[in-house]
């Protein structure tokens, strides 16, 4: 009986115990999020919030490991025990009592001492599988739902060479670096533990995930260059995916035969299989759950009931993430596809409440776990107690990462200027090399195995390199813009009312052909089945599936036909996008006019294409003056109230 | 070697978050398909189902396939080890493997009759959820939200009956199904359904208080639908929020309850222990929650906060939610802290936000309320077939239905009488017909049940809870609208248009006289509260 009430009092304990620590970040996020009102407020703007974050969580660090001694619990003792594998689950039997015990974890064996020693600061170290499977899915989703830009498609190609090739290429140049680094080091002795080439790799692949948000926040508010903005923005978001997938790859990597260093054609092929199966898979997944949200969204009139819609968007988006890791996928990719499908279809069927609640309500998930990690990363570098701190390695490691971006940006930038049109100016690309910050991502691929010294070594390094980056280089934003003199204060909507007609002609032949097949794809045939926009799929579709056609077009499309409400889908309003409009009335009467022609020359999608190129900004009008006089179908309280709600801001 | 074995635990654990991705996505297709069944009543003003009722069916419907369509697959975590070396069970243990460490941490006691159920069957054991999580993950939004929306005049109105409802009734329904139960479980003693010396009179009490915890967010749904008198919506809804604080406390204290020697006899002084318990943590956590809130409003009062919406929002999650944790890192009871948290929120902090932020939080809080209670009840009807351990005895099922019946009359026709000599604005009748028979049992019945399913007498109350819950939602929460129009209640009563049309129309002195009436009906306390407030 005493024994009961002694273990029961144990774990309460320990339920206290982990109220408190959580309580800790919750108040250490509340400090951020002052500071920051106070920073934002005076406009200063060197320091970013997670800079910020991190600084805080150094500091609580710091207290934890220096200023409190928790007393020991002499309760450990080491079992030997006859069992073969490790249960989930085990059931002890002491003393005629039954008593359950869960796994946690699996300590290697030089830990064993220090079990005992530091159980506050273990208490605070998070299971790495917390980043994957709860703080990174909303950043990434978040991520994917905010990137439906004209400008991003526009740039498509070579936001996606920067990120697949320019990523692997990052990833060889700072693993043959690091190899070098570590051969020295094993030559003069340094080196405490194994390190093969296939380590080095993974480093690479750890360190080439990039994550300018601190010079993005920058860019956004001071309203940089829209290509510039795109181009970081788009790359960084698609290097993440493709850094996680590569560093599972290079995980999975696993020679035949004895020597499992060496390198091995078979298994490099497996692995560039598994890369592509990995990611196809995900990015599948993503973009069906997508699909499968729109059509729900459609078909069924769930746009009444603002709470269910949001509900079923937010369930959805999360089942992609749990279909995608129950499937052995990666499910942070396959979310981030979801998030750039549904901000491409679903967000078009949400009705306004909807498209607000949900991307405030991610935006909200953002930016907490944001914080949280970011200030996670500044209690590690005191809590987390198997550090390696190694000079030689630290200092190769900076060396390759600058190497390993030049790589990236400065060759890719030259091939991909003999194609573009409208070239990548030097300066953009010297910008570009500057935001090369590492970020959550680094953090949470280098946290979730650090079990060998190799393991412990990088992580060190990564954290290291987080904070270099994100202090240095984040703070340095604005004097590098000033620098490098790139546009700053730069309308996105104002940007083309001055540009010549030829410039335009330009821009459009600057998208590849590929992306403008895929452009009249979209426009004719998956806009219309999954929105209700674009042109009914009656007059896309040939005569022969007419019948499907019909039962498919939703009676909204029809109204488009005759009704002004083209692709302003393409863009998603910020508040600052909107008040910016509603600034400058005299652009107001001007779509009226330049959009007259486009209802009659309906269908050729290249001028549509070509038009919407040129003539955003003012679709942007039309939709802002939609809100004011409300000449669709939605309850024009609502949209008054929106009104409203966006004038000041 | 070590390459291997760490390959091989590797697969281990991906085997293991594998399985919680499933486990996980089995309940987000239920939610979903709960939307999409509830939009479509919705859309066709069926009423007679709400959807926690909905997520209830859907839950037992795969209850039912996990139950008997997947076939048993033994896992070997049932099997026993003996330990000669400990004589305790410490904290976290150390398991030395094949050479491999592993720490396995501390969860329960297991008692001895339920050990042949854990080597069952694997997936239903893994469909089951640790019960900290409703208390620690999926209550608090709800309350909280409860909290936030409470703010209505009305409320303050009535705040007098709705105390006296919450705390006396609540205290008069735990005795009296404690009485009933205590008698019927002594029936089925001489019945020989069960042991002498099992089920004791302080079990019978903790069963009355889990069970005193009303939830009628069936009823609260349809009345705030078809817009039913706003003096009988706020007197059930703070019944109901505040009775679940009193519930939570209560059962907690009654758990404590241990006198020295005879563990179940009667002693003054462990029961004085019990009350001071109760008090204490009760005010201890209104406390704590109306200092966070508190602090909040003072934040948001002095810094501009209010130029960036997301930053308020989320500073007003983030303290919102310090309360409960700090509650429960000082041992209080973080669920009423974060009640009484909402209610000072909403009534101080709220005026100080932006506009933005305050559609954002009450949004976010309801989004987060829906979805937890949408959980809740799917687990609830997951529970019936997927929890292993059910003990149905007809007798004590009989017995709790007939308690809670009783109890519920004992709780609302005397007090109403004797508030009614108080009040200037009686309570009529129907509206007291219509309170007994909105006593549903809902989320915090069934997590109060679920949180220690140890000992036989517990699993008893968890399977009766569990089939009162779903009898009292389905039957009395579809049985509203009938109800409703039988007992002649009024209805379609606009709140607002009743404000608007106080001050404009020609009852101007009717309508002084009335407020006068309000006015003077509010006690004495009210009127003191209000000008300090003011």
């Amino acid at each position: 009986m005493d024994e009961e009430i002694v273990s029961e009092k144990q774990a309460e304990e320990s339920h206290r115990q982990d109220s408190a620590n959580l309580l800790i970040f919750i108040l250490l996020l509340t400090l951020t999020i002052l500071t920051i009102w106070l920073f934002k407020h005076r406009r200063a703007r060197f320091l970013h919030e997670t800079g910020l974050a991190m600084i805080y969580g150094l500091l609580v660090g710091l207290v934890l490991r220096y200023g409190i001694h928790v007393p020991s619990d002499v309760n450990n003792v080491t079992l030997s025990c006859e069992v073969q594998s490790s249960p989930t689950t085990l059931l002890v039997n002491v003393s005629g009592k039954f008593y359950e015990y869960t796994l946690k974890g699996e300590i290697s064996s030089h830990e064993l001492n220090n079990v005992q020693d530091n159980e506050m600061l273990r208490k605070v170290t998070f299971d790495p599988e917390v980043f994957f499977n709860i703080l990174l899915p909303p950043i990434i989703f978040y991520a994917g739902y905010s990137l439906k830009r004209r400008h991003f498609f526009r740039n498509l190609g070579s936001i996606l060479a920067y990120a697949f090739l320019g990523t692997a290429i990052s990833c060889f140049v700072i693993g043959s670096i690091m190899y070098g680094c570590v051969t020295l080091m094993k030559v003069t002795g340094q080196l405490a533990g194994d390190f093969y080439f296939t380590d080095c790799l993974l480093f690479g692949a750890i360190v080439s995930a990039t994550d300018p948000v601190t010079v993005l926040a920058i860019f956004h508010e001071l309203q940089v260059d829209v290509e510039l903005y795109a181009l970081l923005f788009g790359e960084s978001v698609l290097n993440d995916a493709v850094a996680i997938v590569l560093s599972s790859s290079i995980v999975a990597y696993q020679p035949a035969g004895d020597n499992s260093h060496t390198f091995d054609v078979t298994a490099m092929f497996k692995s560039i299989g598994i890369f592509l199966g990995i990611f196809s898979g995900s990015f599948a997944m993503g973009a069906a759950t997508g699909v499968v949200t729109a059509l729900v969204t459609k078909f069924t009139k769930l746009r009444e009931f603002q709470l269910l819609e949001t509900g079923l968007f937010f369930l959805m988006s999360w089942s992609t993430f749990l279909l995608a890791e129950a499937w052995g996928f990666t499910g942070v990719v396959a979310v981030l596809f979801c998030g750039i499908t549904q901000a491409h279809y679903t967000y078009n069927n949400l009705s306004t409440e909807s498209q607000h609640r949900t991307k405030q309500l991610f935006e909200l998930l953002n930016f907490l776990a944001e914080n949280f990690i970011f200030s996670y990363m500044g209690l590690t570098l005191f809590t987390f107690q198997n550090h390696v701190f190694n000079p030689t390695f630290v200092v190769g490691a900076f060396v390759a990462i600058f190497l390993g971006r030049a790589a990236n940006i400065y060759p890719l930038s030259l091939l991909l200027n003999l194609g573009r049109r409208s070239k990548i100016g030097s300066n953009f690309q010297h910008m570009m090399m500057f935001a090369g910050l590492r970020g959550a991502m680094a953090f949470a691929l280098a946290i979730r195995d650090t079990a060998t010294y190799a393991r412990q070594m990088m992580f060190s390094t990564t954290l290291l390199i987080v904070f270099f980056t994100v202090w240095v280089f984040g703070g340095g934003t604005t004097a590098m813009l000033s620098c490098l003199h790139i546009r700053v204060g730069v309308d996105s909507d104002q940007e083309h009312l001055g540009v010549p007609e030829n410039e335009r002609r330009t821009t459009k032949a600057e998208s590849a052909w590929l992306f403008r097949m895929w452009y009249n794809f979209d426009h004719n045939y998956l806009k219309p089945l999954l929105t209700h926009s674009g042109p009914p799929l009656t007059t896309t579709l040939p005569a022969c599936c007419g019948p499907i056609a019909r039962c498919l077009t939703s009676p909204q499309a029809y109204e488009n036909q005759e009704q002004l409400k083209d692709d302003d889908s393409d863009l998603i309003l910020n508040d600052g996008d909107i008040s910016l409009t509603y600034g400058d009335s005299t652009v107001n009467t001007e779509p009226a006019t330049s959009s007259a022609p486009r209802r009659f020359m309906g269908n050729s999608s290249e001028d549509a294409l070509d038009r919407e190129l040129a003539f955003g900004d003012h679709e942007l009008v039309i939709r802002g003056t939609r809100l004011v006089l409300p000449m669709d179908d939605s309850e024009p309280p609502l949209n008054l109230l929106d009104n409203t709600r966006h004038g000041p801001a | 070697m070590e390459r291997q074995s760490r390959v091989m635990s590797e697969k281990d654990e991906y085997q293991f978050q594998h399985q919680g991705a499933v486990e996980l996505l089995v309940f987000n297709f239920l939610l979903i398909l709960t939307i999409l069944t509830i939009w479509l009543f919705k859309n066709h003003r069926f009423r007679f189902l709400h959807e926690t009722g909905g997520a209830m069916v859907y839950g037992l419907i795969m209850g039912l396939i996990l139950r008997y369509a997947t076939a048993p697959t033994d896992i070997e975590s049932g099997t026993v080890y003996d330990c000669v070396k400990l004589t305790f069970s410490p904290s976290t243990l150390l398991v030395n493997i094949t050479d491999q460490v592993y720490e396995y941490k501390y969860k329960r006691e297991i008692s001895q009759h339920n050990i042949n159920p854990h080597q069952g069957n694997a997936i239903l054991e893994k469909m089951t959820f640790d019960p900290e999580i409703f208390f620690n993950v999926l209550l608090p939004p709800i309350i909280f939200h409860a909290g936030y929306s409470l703010k209505k005049r009305h409320f303050f109105q009535n705040l007098g009956s709705i105390l006296t409802y919450a705390f006396l009734g609540t205290a008069i329904s735990c005795i009296v199904i404690g009485l009933i139960m205590y008698g019927f479980v002594k029936a089925m003693i001489h019945a020989g359904q069960l042991k002498n010396g099992d089920f004791h009179f302080t079990d019978c009490l903790f069963f009355g208080s889990l069970m005193s915890a009303t939830d009628p967010v069936t009823v609260l749904a349809i009345f705030h639908e078809l817009h039913v008198d706003p003096d009988l919506y706020t007197l059930l809804f703070g019944e109901s929020v505040l009775n679940d604080a009193v519930a939570i406390v209560l059962t907690y204290s009654i758990s404590i309850y241990s006198p020295k020697e005879n563990p179940n006899a009667f002693d003054a002084a462990a029961f004085f222990q019990s009350v001071g318990n109760f008090l204490g943590i009760f005010a201890g956590s209104f406390a704590m929650g109306s200092a966070y809130a508190i602090i909040t409003a003072l934040l948001t009062k002095f810094t501009k906060l209010c130029e960036f919406p997301m930053l308020e929002t989320g500073l007003f999650f983030l303290l919102s939610w310090s309360a409960f944790l700090s509650a429960e890192a000082a041992g209080l009871t973080g669920i009423v802290a974060v009640l009484f948290c909402g209610v000072t929120q909403a009534h101080y902090t709220y005026n100080n936000l932006s506009s933005d932020s305050k559609i954002r939080t009450k949004q976010l809080f309801e989004f987060m309320n829906f979805l937890a209670e949408n959980v809740i009840f799917c687990y609830m009807g997951l529970a019936l077939f997927t929890f292993q351990n059910h003990i149905f005895n007809a007798l004590f099922i009989l017995g709790a239905f007939l308690a809670i019946f009783v109890a519920r009359a004992c709780n609302i026709y005397p007090l109403s009488f004797l508030l009614n000599l108080g009040r200037k604005q009686k309570i009529p009748w129907n509206f007291q017909h219509m309170m007994m028979f909105s006593g549903l049992r809902g989320a915090i019945a069934f997590a109060l049940a679920i949180r220690n399913t140890e000992s036989q007498p517990k699993q008893m109350m968890f399977t009766t809870t569990l089939l009162l819950v779903f009898f009292t939602v389905w039957v009395f929460g579809g049985g509203t609208t009938p109800m409703l129009t039988w007992l002649q209640i009024r209805v379609g009563v606009d709140l607002d248009e009743n404000l608007k049309e106080d001050p404009s129309s020609q009852h101007q002195e009717a309508n002084n006289l009335d407020k006068n009436m309000t006015k003077a009906e509010s006690a004495r306390l009210f009127r003191m509260w209000y000008s300090f407030d003011h």
